[in-house]
C-alpha cells in the first residue's frame, strides 16, 4: 500500500447490469453497480450467497455463459471499455491480465492434467515459453506460493495434493502471467481454518509484491478486514454500502452490514451462546421487493423503506456511501434499537 | 498387479463357462448323430447304415460321457484344433474355415469401429459445446434417424448411392483380390456397421461432455484465456471418455454378430456368414468355434478397456 508511484485508476465500472434470461422470467443477478479500483489496491465485495457477488466479479471479468445474459453499464479496465468485447477478444485479457482464483480448490483443478501442466498451460499461451521455460518458470511459481518439493509436485496431480496445497496450486496459476487484476472469489471457503489465514496472507503478500490490484469476494466481513482497503457490500444485485475497510468498520451505515458483522462468530462471547443471523432469506431477483431489497429482513424497516428505493447517499467523509432512509446512528434507528433490545430482555427472562 | 491378475482369472474361468454351456446346450438339446449324417442316423435296421453310425460314432468320440468330450475338445481347442466340420465332408477343417475367415470380419469391424469412433468424437465435440442450439437439434434428429433405420435398410441405400449411382465405391467385396483393394471394399460396409453405432456412441459422449463442461475446471481453463477448442480437446474431452470407452469395448462383441447382414449384403465370406450358415445346419464344431472367437474377441477388448481407464485418469491407477 506505498503511495510512491502515482495512483493509476485501474479499473472503472459503472452502472454494470447483468441479468440472466430463465423460464422463470429475467434473474437480475447484479443490477446497476459502480465501482472503481486503483492499481494496486484491494476491494472487499461482502454479501450473502445470493447477494450477486459472484456473478458481479465474473461480469466484470466477463466470464459468463454464453447465452442467455444480458450485460449492461460499463466496465473500463485500464482506460479501455471491455464490456462489448467478445470471447475471443478476451482470451488475451484473461489469464494475462486478469485472473481469478476460484472458490474450491477440489473441483477447480483438471483432475486428469499434471499440476506443471496446468501450470505452464497460460505461460506457453500468453508468454510464449517453450516447454522447458515454461516447467521451469511453473516451478518457481510454486516455490512462490511456498510449495514445499516443488520439482516433485510438478508431476503430481491434483487429487495427490491437500487441499490447501491445491488452493496454493490455483494462486500460481492465476499469478503466473503476472496479471494487473487478481479475482479471488470466496478463495478460502472451502479449507481448513488454519489454512485460511496462510492462504490470505499469501494472497495478499504476492498482491504487494506484484503491485497487483485485487478484487476480494466473500460473505465472510471478518475476513476482508485485514485484507483490503475498500469494501464494497452487496444485497440483492445491488451495492447497498462501500467505505474504506477501517471508515466502514468505525462506522457503519447499512442495518445489513451490521447485521452481517454480527453474524461473525466472536470469541469474546460466552461459549454457546446463540450466534445472531439474519432472519428470511435472499430476496427473489426475478421480481425484487420495490423498496429497499433488504427491507422485508431489516429490524429497523419502516414504511417508507417498503415503497421508496433508497439511493445510494454520501456519508460523512465523501468516499463512504450507502444506501438506506434510516441508517446506523440515526433518529428512527435508535429509537427501534431500544425497543429491540427491551423485546429480546423479555424473551430471555422467560427462557 | 493383484488385480491384473485376478482380472485374467476372471477371464478365464469367464471362457470355460461360455464354452460348458455352449458345448452342453448343443450336445443336449441336439443330437450330434443326426446332424452329422442325417435321416441315416436312424436306420438302425440296415447293416450299411449300422456301419456309418459306428464309423462316426468312434471318429466323434460319441460313446464318451459329455463331460470327457467337452475335456477332449477343450484340449484340442487351446491347442489350436476346433475339430471337424459335421458338414461338408468334414472339408476343410474348422480351424483352416476360421483362419480363412476370421481376419475378413476382423478387418470389418476394426475398421467400422474406428471410423464409429473417428465420426462420434469431433461430432460429440461440436453438439456438446453448442448444446440446446440450432445445430445441436439438428444433429439430435439425425442421430435418431440413423440410430432407427435398419442395417440393411442402411447397406442398400449406401450401396445405391455410393456405388452404383456415383460410382465412387467397389460393389461387392472379391476374396482374391489384392490386399489394398480388398481394403478399399471394406470401406462402405464398414461405414455401414460404423454409422449407427457412431451415432450412439456421439449421444453418450456429448451428453458426459455437457456433464463435464459445467465443472468448476472448465471455468477455470477458460479463465485462463485458452481457446474454446483447447479447453474442449485438453480439458474437457479426456474427463468425459470414461463411459464412452465402456460402450466401445461392450459394443465390439456385439459387432461382430451385427456384421452378418453387412457382410451378406456385401458378400464378405467372413465368420458372420458362416455362423448363421452353421446354425441353421446345426453344425456344432462351427458355431462353437465361432461363440468362442467372439468370447476371446469380447474378453481381450475389455481387457484392454481396464487398462484404457487407467492411462484416462490417474485416479484409478493402482
Amino acid at each position: 500500500m506505498s503511495d510512491n508511484v502515482e495512483t493509476e485508476l485501474l479499473l472503472e465500472i459503472s452502472d454494470l447490469k447483468t441479468h440472466f434470461r430463465t423460464p422463470r422470467g429475467t434473474v437480475r443477478a447484479v443490477d446497476g453497480v459502480s465501482l472503481s479500483l486503483e492499481r494496486g489496491k484491494a476491494l472487499g465485495i461482502v454479501g450473502e450467497s445470493g447477494s450477486g457477488k459472484t456473478i458481479l466479479s465474473r461480469s466484470i471479468m466477463g466470464l459468463l455463459p454464453r447465452s442467455g445474459v444480458i450485460r449492461e453499464g460499463s466496465v473500463k479496465f485500464r482506460g479501455q471499455e471491455i464490456l462489448g468485447k467478445s470471447t475471443k477478444e478476451m482470451q488475451s485479457v484473461w489469464g494475462r491480465e486478469m485472473a481469478m482464483i476460484f472458490q474450491d480448490p477440489m473441483t477447480s483443478l483438471n483432475p486428469v492434467m499434471k499440476v506443471g501442466r496446468q501450470i505452464a498451460e497460460p505461460l506457453m499461451l500468453h508468454l510464449g515459453m517453450n516447454k522447458v521455460e515454461a516447467r521451469q518458470t511453473a516451478e518457481k511459481l510454486l516455490r512462490d506460493v511456498r510449495i514445499p518439493e516443488a520439482t516433485r509436485r510438478l508431476d503430481q496431480y491434483p487429487h495427490e495434493l491437500s487441499g490447501g496445497m491445491r488452493q496454493r496450486v490455483m494462486i500460481a496459476i492465476a499469478l503466473a502471467c503476472g496479471p494487473t487484476l487478481l479475482f479471488a472469489d470466496e478463495p478460502t471457503t472451502a479449507l481448513d481454518v488454519t489454512v485460511q489465514a496462510q492462504i490470505l496472507e499469501l494472497i495478499n503478500e504476492q498482491r504487494r509484491d506484484r503491485n497487483m490490484s485485487l478484487i476480494l469476494v466473500t460473505h465472510d466481513l471478518g475476513v476482508v478486514a485485514g485484507f483490503t482497503d475498500e469494501i464494497a457490500v452487496m444485497y440483492g444485485g445491488k451495492l447497498v454500502e462501500k467505505a474504506p475497510t477501517k471508515v466502514l468498520f468505525e462506522r457503519m451505515k447499512m442495518p445489513y452490514t451490521e447485521a452481517l458483522l454480527e453474524s461473525i462468530p466472536r470469541l469474546d462471547q460466552p461459549s454457546h451462546s446463540r450466534l445472531a443471523v439474519i432472519p428470511g432469506r435472499p430476496p427473489d431477483l426475478v421480481n425484487p421487493p420495490r423498496g429497499c431489497r433488504f427491507a422485508p429482513r431489516c429490524a429497523y424497516v419502516r414504511d417508507r423503506c417498503l415503497t421508496e428505493e433508497p439511493q445510494l447517499t454520501v456519508a460523512e467523509s465523501p468516499d463512504h456511501v450507502y444506501a438506506c432512509h434510516y441508517p446506523v446512528g440515526s433518529p428512527e434507528y435508535h429509537e427501534r434499537r431500544v425497543e429491540l433490545s427491551k423485546a429480546s430482555t423479555a424473551v430471555g427472562g422467560s427462557n | 498387479m493383484r488385480f491384473w491378475l485376478q482380472r485374467v482369472a476372471m477371464a478365464v474361468l469367464l471362457l470355460l463357462s461360455v464354452s460348458a454351456l455352449t458345448f452342453g446346450a448343443m450336445n443336449i438339446l441336439g443330437d450330434p448323430l443326426f446332424n452329422i449324417l442325417g435321416p441315416v442316423a436312424g436306420d438302425v435296421n440296415n447293416p450299411d447304415s449300422v456301419k456309418l453310425i459306428e464309423k462316426a460314432k468312434s471318429e466323434f468320440d460319441l460313446d464318451e460321457p459329455l463331460v470327457v468330450r467337452y475335456g477332449l475338445w477343450l484340449s484340442d481347442f487351446v491347442r489350436g484344433d476346433m475339430g471337424v466340420q459335421f458338414s461338408s465332408d468334414g472339408q476343410p477343417p474348422v480351424s483352416d474355415l476360421i483362419k480363412e475367415r476370421l481376419p475378413r470380419t476382423a478387418t470389418l469391424v476394426l475398421l467400422a469401429q474406428l471410423m464409429a469412433i473417428a465420426i462420434a468424437i469431433p461430432w460429440a465435440l461440436a453438439t456438446a459445446s453448442r448444446a440446446g442450439r440450432l445445430s445441436d437439434r439438428i444433429s439430435t434428429m439425425n442421430t435418431f434417424f440413423l440410430v432407427a433405420m435398419p442395417n440393411f435398410a442402411l447397406a442398400i441405400i449406401l450401396k445405391f448411392v455410393l456405388s452404383i449411382k456415383l460410382g465412387w465405391m467397389p460393389l461387392t467385396y472379391v476374396a482374391n483380390d489384392p490386399l489394398s483393394s480388398r481394403l478399399w471394399q471394406m470401406v462402405l460396409p464398414a461405414l455401414t456397421i460404423a454409422l449407427p453405432v457412431a451415432a450412439v456412441f456421439q449421444r453418450l459422449l456429448r451428453t458426459d461432455l455437457i456433464t463435464t463442461l459445467q465443472q468448476d475446471f472448465i471455468l477455470m481453463a477458460r479463465a485462463k484465456g485458452l481457446s474454446r477448442r483447447r479447453v474442449l480437446f485438453r480439458h474437457a474431452l479426456r474427463p468425459s471418455l470414461f463411459s464412452f470407452i465402456t460402450v466401445v469395448g461392450l459394443n465390439t462383441g456385439a459387432l461382430i454378430g451385427g456384421s452378418i447382414v453387412v457382410e451378406t449384403i456385401f458378400r464378405i465370406p467372413g465368420i458372420g456368414s458362416s455362423l448363421v450358415e452353421s446354425v441353421l445346419r446345426e453344425d456344432f464344431p462351427v458355431v462353437l468355434a465361432i461363440v468362442m472367437i467372439v468370447a476371446v474377441a469380447f474378453v481381450l477388448i475389455n481387457l484392454l478397456v481396464d487398462i484404457l481407464y487407467s492411462i484416462i485418469d490417474p485416479r484409478v491407477r493402482r
